[in-house]
């Protein structure tokens, strides 16, 4: 087993009652990189985050952390993570200094160096001079922060961050994206994030893996996946047969049927061929209801293998999400 | 091994802090066995005092009274109420009893707790934890028994004010039998509480173990005088014994069965509290954020 690969799984099966809720995915992930599960609600990403932390057991399918099984060694995997749930995990009652305290504890460490190294990580997340408030008078953003802080105090080989800003306002989110950052920047840190946001995946992930339905519908840098769709996508909904329609569309590098009616095409200038799209509708009696044409981000690439729009199972656009306060229903 | 040693003191330290926040529940736990004892120990204490029976109406038009001096008749009485009691009044007897009994509805309280970590999220942390889950089960446990010990205790100091029949000396051993028994109910509590995930479902098991289990434990009226059916149930009710040590040393009270003494019944708690603990500690071991 090569040593340069933190986590490796293979085949992983999650069946709960009568969901299947990860469905036979494989990945690895690097030692030092940042690895991106991307995904709608009920993807799969928290079954697949909580096996690797040893909480669920697998239904079929192996995962290593380390060198180590999941199911036959969890102690020493438990060992080598540390983790963010996507709901929170504070003691609320207790103050945030209490919180880092009991966790070193469990843990393993003591002493001076216990309490140095909460202090130390409390400034980093810039809740020092809260340390010793109860948790339960911290905002959403604070509580955040905390648990990152504490998830770091054991230093673990691996930091799995599960949906680390979902419910944050866009100044919250910003700064834990600069945490992120400099983990990765001054420890080099190995960290297994989830999101549903396409921005967080592409600002932090240096490989992403889209998953759906509980498989891993697409996986690589996101150079890697918008090469799936070329320069640009031009939509159209048409009234009319779509299937000859796309026949006569010679030029176009790729023409997909997505959804009703409704047709990807991949070109490298749309602006220059979407005259000529019109005069081929026209003289053929076909109606065109609908038309756009976008740069392929993660959202396209998504909608090229899924037929369903990433954002609308998000609910918001893209550019809202960079500006509104996200107050996400949690999913359970 | 040192880490679970701290794991174990970390749970302690937490559980112990928890408590010290939360003064409404400490409150609302010594509200009840007061309750108790002000309106079930001073009302029937006066129905059990031969002092206060109206002999001239209960005896009334019969020859006895022309014979028998009334005082002998209340003196016989008042023989019989405290015989029948071990020894003490009735206020004495319901107040030692009560000692075990808030140090036993304090037990699933902490099954209540776990339910509330489970709901809060805190408790996968613990589940991430490297530190032996067995160790971490244990702290709790043992946190929380720590804390229905010193309510109980709370109780015996208020019951001095209230009667003078009980002997301040015999009071460290009294809290450790409670300990012991607070122990077993813990982890009996923790074990059902990891089966559920809802307060509502916990709190219907819990009552319906809770309430037959205070009744026939010797709390509120002797063993010795219980139906034949009920002397059974007793029997294999661990609270009995844990009853029986407290008011032994706290008041001397004998009232019992048989092979009762307070050796055997210390042995017979360390047993059930060994038997539970363990249970407690294999089925954390098992848990998965599933359950
Ligand atoms: N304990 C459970 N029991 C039964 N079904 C579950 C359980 N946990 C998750 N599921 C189901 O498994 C599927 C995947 O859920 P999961 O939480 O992994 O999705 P997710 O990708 O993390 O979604 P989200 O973005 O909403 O967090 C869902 O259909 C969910 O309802
Ligand atoms: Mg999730």
């Amino acid at each position: 087993m090569p040593m340069d690969e933190i986590v490796i799984v293979e085949n992983l099966v999650k069946k709960f009652k009568d969901v299947t809720a990860v469905d036979g995915i494989s990945f690895t992930i690097k030692k030092g990189e940042i690895f991106a599960l991307l995904g709608p609600n009920g993807a799969g990403k928290t079954t697949t985050i909580h096996i690797i932390a040893t909480l669920l057991r697998p239904t079929s399918g192996r995962v290593f952390v380390g060198k180590y099984d999941v199911t036959k060694d969890p102690n020493k995997v438990r060992e080598k993570i540390g983790i963010v749930f996507q709901d929170p995990s504070l003691d609320n009652q207790l103050t945030a200094y209490d919180n880092m305290y009991i966790h070193g504890k469990l843990y393993g460490l003591r002493g001076r160096e216990l309490h140095e190294k909460i202090m130390k990580l409390l400034e980093f997340v810039d809740l020092k001079e809260y340390a010793y408030k109860q948790v339960r008078y911290f905002s959403g953003g604070m509580r955040r922060r905390l648990e990152i802080a504490r998830s770091l105090l054991h230093e673990p080989e691996l930091l799995i961050l599960d949906e680390p800003t979902i419910g944050l306002d866009p100044q919250s989110r910003a700064k834990i994206w600069d945490y992120i950052h400099m983990l990765k920047k001054e420890h080099d840190m190995t960290i297994l994030l989830t999101t549903h946001y396409m921005d967080e995946a592409e600002e932090l992930a240096n490989r992403i893996a889209i998953m759906d339905h509980g498989k891993i519908i697409a996986l690589g840098t996101v150079e890697q996946l918008k090469a799936m769709l070329g320069k640009d996508v031009i939509y159209l909904t048409l009234d009319g047969n779509a299937k000859e329609f796309c026949e006569k569309l010679i030029f176009a590098k790729d023409c997909n049927i997505i959804g009703n009616n409704r047709i990807e095409l991949l070109v490298d200038n749309a602006p220059r061929y979407l005259p000529e799209i019109f005069r081929i509708a026209l003289t053929n009696g076909i109606g065109i209801r609908e038309v756009s044409y976008r740069r392929p981000t993660l959202n396209e690439v998504f909608l090229h293998l899924t037929g369903r729009e990433l954002r609308e199972s998000l609910e918001e656009t893209p550019s809202i999400i960079q500006k509104l306060p996200l107050r996400w229903r949690r999913s359970r | 091994m040192s880490r679970d040693l701290d794991a174990l003191i970390a749970l302690i330290y937490r559980q112990l802090k928890r408590w010290a926040v939360s003064r409404s529940r400490i409150i609302s736990i010594i509200i009840q066995p007061l309750l108790w004892i002000i309106f079930l120990g001073l009302g029937f204490g006066t129905v059990f005092s031969a002092q206060n029976i109206e002999l001239s109406s209960t005896i009334n038009n019969s020859t006895i009274t022309k014979y028998i001096d009334p005082s002998i008749i209340r003196s016989i009485l008042s023989k019989y109420f405290t015989a029948i009691f071990g020894g003490v009044d009735y206020i004495t007897f319901l107040i030692t009893g009560m000692a075990a009994m808030t140090a036993f509805i304090g037990s699933f309280i902490s099954g209540i707790s776990v339910i509330w970590d489970k709901q809060f999220g805190f408790l996968k942390e613990t589940l991430v934890a490297p530190a032996s889950r067995k160790t971490i089960i244990l702290g709790r446990i043992i946190g929380d028994s720590i804390i229905n010990t010193v309510q109980s205790l709370i109780i015996i100091l208020l019951a001095l004010l209230i009667t003078h029949q009980i002997n301040p000396l015999g009071i460290p051993i009294a809290l450790l039998y409670i300990f012991m028994m607070s122990l077993g109910f813990t982890g009996l509590g923790v074990t059902i509480s990891l089966k559920f995930s809802s307060m509502e479902g916990f709190q219907m098991i819990v009552n319906l173990l809770t309430m037959p289990l205070m009744f026939m434990s010797g709390v509120f009226y002797p063993i010795n005088t219980m139906p034949d059916w009920m002397k059974v149930i007793a029997i294999m009710n661990p609270l009995t014994y844990c009853v029986y040590g407290t008011r032994y040393w706290l008041a001397g009270v004998k009232a019992s069965l048989g092979f009762m003494n307070p050796v055997t019944s210390l042995i017979i708690l360390m047993l059930f509290t060994a038997i539970f603990a363990t249970i407690a500690m294999f089925s954390f071991e098992k848990t998965t954020i599933e359950d």
